[in-house]
């Protein structure tokens, strides 16, 4: 027996690693992503995200309608963030024409982005809830985020889908009525967010959930890209708001919020302490509105666009939105590159599950906030072939394309 | 400690209205000037086809005004634009590019139909028939 052991000179330990698919169906947020993770256990050895579920060409498309039609086209890129890619898009045409928005214009442009920033994070930190386990706190942030879109729909004319920017101005203008229900509906929702705030900073259920999971340090923010409040969370105080000032956000009084924890935790209180700036910022617009004309008259503005491109950058809800538009003069752009901070924020943060527990790998998605229909948009033409295919982002990425 | 603002909240809820709207019973709470169905107004419109150009999800098809209506003489084709509600996106794009503001803007939002619905018979609604009145206004079909 004894001899038998000493034979023994080396253990091999076989891992037995289960592949286990979370999504492709609504994994955390209602959006399809498939994140396979390979787990030890209960604990995550490695992750792969595959995407390309929700694809649906808009880049091409927007290609082949005029500039205008761009504009209600790139509203429904994302549902959540609409205004904002409008604006970004609509602030492009605007630098190609050299064209500049009378200041009204500008300030209720940036009253109705901070409005979708205000229902954006609450819809977030309400899922962030619910995939917790704690389904009451999702109904009631849930129920509190509907005077915010009664707010959206006062200024714009629909819950969602704004429409709400045009090249020189905006689609509509307030009135004294209108500015006094916003007061009050900001004055109503501002307790319940803190009530909120209070809830997540205080609540056993959420703290052990959301406390130290899915940490990010400074250093892998800045190497991986990360673009908003997940980097905002580890300390980067990256804005483009501050950065680029654009809009009104020049004048507005406003500051970066940022935490140093980086953990799941701390991008849930940086959203709370966002939307605490937002409510500022809405509040100062509607007491500082300037006078004088903000609704352009779209029968006037120029149909055929001169040569030229322009990039623009706005800090939607979940970070950095970019936009390209290149025109080679006529009625259609000839090139629309749109870059959002989701596909930034959930592909490049896929090494970072290892080490977690399978529970957390929800979590952990959801607290970066990620916006799938953002994500996918991009076709492949070989146009020496004929060929035309779809390819997912995936494969792009890896060159594959 | 963590308790308080929840059991607060939780006693105050039992004893409130609920917030859910019984829908087809209830009405939505919609604003006046919430973007509904739009429809042209034929006494004004020229048929020069500029919404239908400018209609992002192609919804509006131009159609040629049947016989027995009165046609103001501006409309020398004789055409109006027909909105697909199914197709429309509600931009107001249309609205917006008029050259004679001749839509008509509602807040309708209930549409949900097993048959297409179109903006035809409330366009042509607006015309009068060799001989009678117009059967239903501007006025008529907004809700509020």
């Amino acid at each position: 027996m004894t001899e038998e052991v000493s034979k023994v000179d080396k253990v091999v330990e076989i891992p037995m690693t289960v592949e286990i698919p979370v999504g492709p169906q609504h994994p955390a947020v209602h959006e399809p992503i498939l994140i396979k993770v390979y787990a030890e256990g209960e604990y995550v050895v490695k992750a792969e995200a595959y995407t390309g579920y929700n694809h649906r060409g808009i880049e091409k498309l927007a290609e082949k309608k005029s500039f205008y039609q761009d504009i209600f086209l790139c509203g429904r890129v994302c549902g959540i963030c609409n205004a904002v890619h409008a604006d970004c898009y609509v602030r492009a045409l605007e630098h190609i024409l050299d064209k500049e928005p009378p200041p009204r214009a500008k300030y209720l442009r940036t009253l109705v982005m901070e409005l979708e920033r205000l229902h954006s994070h609450m819809l977030i930190l309400a899922v962030t809830a619910e995939i917790v386990g704690f389904d009451t706190l999702f109904m009631h942030m849930m129920r509190d985020r509907e005077l915010i879109m009664k707010a959206k729909e006062i200024v714009t004319g629909n819950r969602v889908l704004a429409d709400y920017i045009m090249v020189g101005g905006v689609r509509r203008d307030l009135n004294t009525e209108k500015i006094d229900k916003l007061k009050k509906i900001l004055a109503k929702v501002e307790p319940r967010i803190r009530h909120y705030w209070r809830v997540f900073e205080e609540d056993v259920t959420l703290n052990k959930r959301l406390v130290d999971v899915g940490r990010l340090t400074p250093a892998q923010v800045t190497s991986h890209g990360l673009l908003g409040p997940v980097a905002r969370a580890s300390g980067i105080a990256t804005d483009s708001r501050y950065h680029d000032a654009y809009d009104a956000y020049a004048e507005v009084p406003f500051r970066i919020v940022t935490r140093r924890e980086g953990d799941c935790m701390a991008r849930s209180l940086v959203r709370f302490e966002e939307m605490q700036v937002s409510l500022e910022i809405c509040r100062y617009i509607l007491n500082h509105l300037p006078g004088g004309e903000a609704v352009p008259d779209e029968r006037r503005l120029p149909r055929r666009f001169p040569e030229g491109e322009a990039f623009t950058t706005v800090e939607a809800p979940r970070g950095e939105l970019t936009y390209y538009v290149m025109s080679k003069g006529g009625v259609n752009p000839y090139r629309v590159k749109i870059r959002t901070p989701s596909y930034n924020n959930v592909i490049n943060t896929v090494p970072f599950y290892v080490g977690h527990t399978i529970a957390d790998v929800p979590a952990i998605l959801a607290s970066y906030d990620p916006c799938i229909s953002c994500m996918e948009r991009v076709t492949v033409i070989d146009s020496r072939r004929g060929i035309r295919r779809k390819v997912s982002m995936r494969d792009l990425a890896r060159g594959e394309a | 400690m963590a308790k308080v603002p929840l059991l607060k909240e939780v006693v105050k809820l039992i004893f409130s209205k609920p917030a859910t709207i019984q829908y087809p019973r209830e009405e939505t709470p919609v604003e006046p000037d919430a973007r509904g169905r739009q429809y042209a107004d034929l006494s004004k419109c020229i048929g020069c086809s500029l919404c239908m150009i400018e209609c992002p999800p192609k919804a509006i098809r131009m159609e040629k005004i049947p016989e027995g209506y009165e046609v103001p003489k501006r409309n020398a084709r004789k055409i109006y634009p027909v909105v697909d509600y199914f197709k429309c996106i509600y931009c107001y794009r249309c609205v917006t590019v008029c050259p004679t503001k001749a839509y008509v803007v509602t807040n309708e939002y209930r549409l949900a139909s097993d048959a297409p619905v179109n903006s035809r018979e409330l366009s042509l609604s607006t015309l009068k028939k060799a001989g009678q009145e117009p059967s239903q206004g501007k006025e008529g079909v907004n809700r509020r």
